[in-house]
């Protein structure tokens, strides 16, 4: 302990906090040799570049938006020549971006509950209930990771269009409710959760909804939230079923329009401000849970 | 047996939610059924963006009365197009005191390929929409379409309709699946702002078109040494690129596919001609240096970005499409200028056709009546009534305000009260220079018009796109082995479509 | 994914199974059933139905979705005598093959380099994740103007101002595809890497103590202990990722339309010609379940492989 604090005393300034380093090869005796100092100096430097190579496209996306076409296609530059907003409103005025706002919302709410709530019970179905023979649906689900999910989108189109819900919201928010992926999530945090709380829970005479309202939910609030987050990404981003249910109504989606900019006549400045106008709300909802989003990203590894 | 349980438990749960989740964003479509019989007004359209929410409710007032009968246009004007929907509000005026019994839904719908299925499968199909140059014989083939000969028969639209046009709307049995919207014949379209800033103008002011491919190339060298813009905008992205191609190499003396006796075909894309062509196009890219930056990236629909906002001086185009550099770019209607596709070895030749009308297969016979008198009224229909000289009016009017050069149409209609009525009113509202577009009209009536290639010209021009792609990205890339490649390619597919020939 | 395959075989012998009563059986099996009904109909409209109608179809002719006849083996003699069809089977294999070599190594040695930082480390787990937020259509558009050929794309900017000659990137077509796979990995590598750091991160300290005590030096650590130990999951993660490198699809569509010539075409893409182009569904369909099949078979393959090595742990 003693040895640590005069070591302390020794290291610049750069090096001091990584006494409190918890995990990671670079331990903190290592630090004192001074090729590992210049190790840790330029791991950091590439970690900086890597973070600077993630963020740089989106800036440029916000900084390219402020061009008009003329500037975008002639000049060589990155920055714009003026920061003109009025510019900015127009298109997306003319882009009716509200409308597309709203719809986007509508989709991506009605998605986050069905991915929460059917993927939630088929997985606690699978985890805690067990009914027999569940080992059959249980490998379907598992199963259908491997297929391509464009491949049946046809065959989709068509069920959806024969139970007469082409043109709405609802067959997009049911489709979150089919997602192997959020299915696992699930039965793999279930799994978890200690056996011993519900079999002392069901020795009490509790039913199964009492136990799933009073004891699994409250505890499943980290996993809802993982994957929440994964259908609200998911559901904005999404544009090729929306794209082909929604097509022909005033329910467009952002992720939609610029679906359609694939083949409609459209100049490049147009192109980057929806872009741009598209990327705002994740990074809105980014910056304020991103500490809930980069945990969920690791809890919500696929454990294998 | 469980299949079918599960769903009809799922048709039951889904019906349900859409019940209750969903009866408030159904309801205020259900009420367009009342408003529809009036045309609504621009600005009601214009907020809420309802360009085809209408459509689904066709079906159910098309057989509630006998005479009734309601209509789905898909091409009504897209709703940021105030002044053209005013237009179209017209029609629909004159489409009510004319034929009291006709109900017209708006329902804009743009052509595409990714949404054009599903919405047939679905039943929404517009009664009448627009598509593209490339499409009817897919559609045909596919029996997505009405078959419309019959109705055109006892209008005595037939034999009106331009020949050869006629040909592309038809099936093998010489049924009839479309009439023309409009003709068309590919010229060069000239933005005369970059002509003027290289000096490339005679002394009235006047363009200095190129006559062949070669001085196409050194016109566009000079305007790319003079403005930075580039000279020519070639299309490399998807199967338009062959499509030009194919003008560029008959000029060049190529034909690139002929049917046998036996309705076979074969192809001849590795011609000496046709490798000729491909390599003209090469050296425009590696001796010339004139195109835009990304050729890969550019469509029908960015070519006219290219050229309407002074990214390209040149670009191949048609008289039917004018409204595109200008109207939907901003050049103004007196820099753009046409002339004729330029000649090399082989002659000149402008390949020409039709751009389409169509009608949903499940239209009625009455529905489709409908839809051909308000193509009538539109000015649109072989005839020259009073209404229809008066949609003509209309629309020229309207591209007047827009800044659309009003010119003559390329015939597609061959009765001649039709083509004087169209004279006059290119006469009255013409509002450009006639002889910016000289050139283009005598090639669009001369000998060198040139129908598109037999055979299965979609696959070839995704061939020829694919040759495009690779000359213009691969300096060292070898034209004729990519000519052999493709022409092998191309005659199986025709071979495979049509049979191999003996 | 595997391994929870496999670990369901173990269930009936979990002592939860063991405790039940057998009067509370059915009625617990019934409910349990009741509960999982609503979602597994969903799974059956959405994924189950119309994959087998998709098979259906891919052995019928038809006209636009109305099937017109028995077909045979015939529509996928049609693909695979496509002139295009060995194009987008071999450029699959090459997406496929880069994004292992690219894809699968960068979000590792991300995780290995941001975990032996302390300072910024959470800006830096926060900005790699970052474009792992963008929407796919607006990545593919932002890397397209990046890419734009000439002297105004945006990296021919970037290199300009290093004095360096403007490229053709997409454009040059030895270099699309492994181009396409970098603008994929910039958008999942960052999310990749968490997870692996969250494994990085549960290391016990002493193993590495321990090493240190036997002399091991910082690189022998890395190779003996923080690899093997993310091992496990980065089996899965390449698994999963070969499965969704195999249907790209939207990436090779909107920035070069397959090109050039035929060099970013995939077989996915393929498909979706033959549905949005050529009309065409049976082919599509045909096409389709040929790629299901060879994913299928090569999960199973990839698991019984790893299944040995999982045992011997």
């Amino acid at each position: 302990m003693k040895d640590m604090k005069i070591n302390n005393r020794k290291r610049p300034v750069f090096f001091n906090k990584y006494a409190e380093k918890k995990d990671g090869v670079i331990r903190s005796y290592d630090i004192k040799s001074p090729s590992v100092r210049a190790w840790a100096i330029i791991i950091t430097l590439i970690c900086f570049f890597m973070a600077i190579v993630s963020l740089f496209p989106a800036l440029w996306l916000f900084l390219a938006s402020f061009k008009d076409i003329k500037e975008f296609t002639r000049e060589v530059s990155i920055i714009p020549k003026e920061f003109d907003w009025e510019r900015m409103a127009a298109t997306w005025k003319a882009f009716k971006f509200t409308k597309f706002y709203t719809n986007s919302l509508i989709h991506v709410l009605g998605a986050m509950v069905c991915a929460v709530l059917f993927n939630g019970l088929l997985a606690y179905g699978f985890a805690i209930l067990k009914p027999r023979g569940y080992g059959i649906p249980l490998a379907l689900v598992l199963w259908s990771m491997m297929i391509p999910g464009t491949a049946g989108i046809v065959a989709l189109f068509r069920n959806i269009n024969n139970v007469g819900l082409n043109h709405s919201f609802v067959p997009l928010w049911f489709a979150y409710g089919a997602n192997a992926f959020y299915v696992i999530l699930f039965k793999q945090f279930f799994e978890e959760l200690p056996g011993e709380l519900l079999e002392a829970a069901r020795l009490d005479g509790c039913g199964i909804f009492r136990i799933f309202t009073d004891i699994v939910l409250p505890l499943s609030r980290p996993i809802i939230m993982v994957v929440a987050i994964f259908a609200i990404t998911g559901a904005w981003s999404d544009f090729l079923l929306p794209y082909l249910v929604l097509n022909g109504t005033d329910k467009t989606t952002v992720m939609v329009k610029l679906f359609s900019f694939k083949d409609t006549p459209t100049d490049a400045v147009s192109v980057l401000r929806a872009s741009f106008f598209a990327i705002i709300p994740p990074t809105i909802i980014f910056a304020l849970f991103q500490k809930q989003i980069t945990d969920s990203a690791a809890t919500g590894a696929v454990k294998g | 047996m469980k299949k079918k349980l599960l769903s009809i438990l799922l048709l039951s749960t889904m019906t349900l939610a859409a019940v209750t989740a969903c009866g408030n964003s159904e309801a205020p479509e259900s009420t367009q059924l009342e408003e529809s019989s009036e045309p609504a007004p621009a600005a009601d359209k214009a907020e809420d963006a309802g360009d085809e929410k209408t459509q689904e409710e066709a079906a159910p007032t098309s057989d509630s009365a006998e005479k009734e009968v309601t209509i789905t246009l898909g091409i009504w004007p897209e709703d940021t197009l105030t002044d053209d929907i005013a237009v179209h509000e017209g029609y629909v005026e004159t489409m009510k005191e004319l034929h009291p019994g006709v109900t017209v839904v708006p329902a804009y719908y743009k052509y595409s390929t990714d949404t054009f299925m599903p919405m047939v499968e679905s039943g929404n199909c517009p009664t009448i929409f627009e598509s593209w140059f490339t499409e009817p014989q897919k559609l045909i083939n596919a029996g997505a379409i009405a078959d419309i000969t019959d109705e055109l028969a006892a209008r005595g639209w037939l034999d009106a309709m331009n020949p050869s046009i006629r040909e592309l709307l038809s099936d093998e049995n010489g049924r009839v699946y479309g009439i023309p919207r409009d003709g068309y014949a590919l010229g060069l379209m000239l933005n005369m702002e970059l002509f003027e800033e290289a000096g490339l103008v005679d002394d009235e002011g006047y363009p200095i078109v190129p006559k062949t491919w070669d001085e196409l190339a050194e016109t566009a060298k000079k305007i790319k040494d003079a403005t930075g813009s580039a000279g020519l905008c070639l299309l490399a992205k998807d199967a338009a690129g062959g499509w030009h191609f194919s003008n560029i190499a008959w000029a060049f003396g190529a034909t690139l596919c002929t049917e046998n006796a036996d309705g076979t075909f074969t192809a001849d894309l590795n011609s000496p001609e046709a490798v000729k062509a491909m390599e003209f196009v090469k050296s425009l890219k590696w001796d010339y240096d004139v195109l835009t930056a990304d050729p890969l990236s550019e469509d029908w629909g960015t070519g006219f970005t290219q050229l309407g906002t002074g990214g390209a001086a040149m670009y191949i185009g048609a008289n039917d499409a004018v409204a595109q550099p200008t109207q939907v770019n901003g050049l103004p209607v007196d820099k753009l200028a046409m002339c004729a596709i330029p000649a090399a070895d082989g002659g000149q030749f402008s390949l020409y056709g039709g751009t389409p009308y169509m009608f949903s297969k499940d239209a009625t016979p009455e529905e489709i009546n409908a839809a051909l008198d308000y193509l009538e009224i539109m000015g649109k229909a072989p005839v020259a009534t009073e209404a229809s000289i008066a949609g003509m009016k209309a629309d020229a009017e309207n591209k007047v305000a827009n800044g659309v050069p009003v010119i003559q149409r390329f015939p597609c209609w061959v009765n001649q009260d039709v083509l004087d009525a169209e004279a006059a009113i290119v006469e009255e509202y013409g509002n450009v220079d006639p002889k910016l577009y000289e050139t283009y009209f005598a090639a669009a009536s001369s000998e060198g018009l040139h129908l598109e290639e037999p055979g299965s010209t979609q696959d070839m021009y995704a061939e020829l796109t694919k040759v495009l792609q690779t000359v213009l990205t691969d300096k060292d890339s070898d034209v004729q082995a990519l000519m052999d490649q493709a022409d092998a390619n191309y005659q199986k597919i025709l071979d495979d479509t049509f049979g191999a020939a003996n | 994914m595997d391994f929870t395959i496999s670990r369901h075989k173990d269930i009936d012998t979990s002592p939860k199974t063991a405790m039940r009563s057998k009067s509370r059986f059915r009625r617990k099996d019934v409910f349990g059933w009741l509960l999982i009904l609503p979602s597994l109909i969903l799974f059956t409209f959405y994924i189950w139905e119309p994959l087998l109608e998709n098979i259906r179809l891919s052995f019928c002719s038809a006209k636009l979705y109305t099937v017109t006849g028995f077909a045979g083996l015939d529509n996928y003699k049609a693909v695979i005598g496509d002139v295009d069809f060995m194009a987008a089977f071999r450029n699959t294999f090459s997406y496929t093959f880069w994004s292992l070599v690219i894809g699968f190594l960068v979000p590792i040695i991300m995780a290995v380099l941001i975990s032996e930082t302390v300072h910024g480390k959470s800006l830096f787990r926060v900005g790699v994740y970052f474009p792992n937020i963008m929407p796919t259509l607006a990545t593919i558009w932002v890397w397209s103007y990046f890419f734009m050929p000439g002297d105004t794309g945006v990296l021919n900017i970037l290199l300009g101002k290093l004095g360096i000659a403007p490229s053709q990137w997409l454009n040059n077509a030895h270099f699309t595809i492994p181009l396409i796979i970098i603008t994929m990995t910039w958008k999942s590598a960052g999310s990749t890497a968490l997870i692996y750091m969250a494994n990085i991160s549960g290391i016990s300290p002493d193993l590495y103590e321990a090493a240190t005590i036997d002399g091991a030096s910082i690189w022998q650590r890395v190779a003996h202990i923080t690899v093997p130990s993310i091992f496990s999951i980065a089996r899965t993660m390449l698994i999963l990722q070969v499965i969704s490198v195999f249907q790209i699809m939207y990436e090779p569509m909107i920035f070069k339309n397959g090109g050039p010539g035929n060099a970013s075409i995939s077989l996915m893409m393929l498909m979706y010609r033959y549905l949005t182009r050529d009309y065409n569904v049976p082919k599509a369909a045909a096409l389709s379940v040929l790629v299901s099949i060879f994913l299928v078979v090569l999960s199973i393959v990839y698991m019984s492989l790893t299944r040995d090595k999982e045992d011997k742990r």
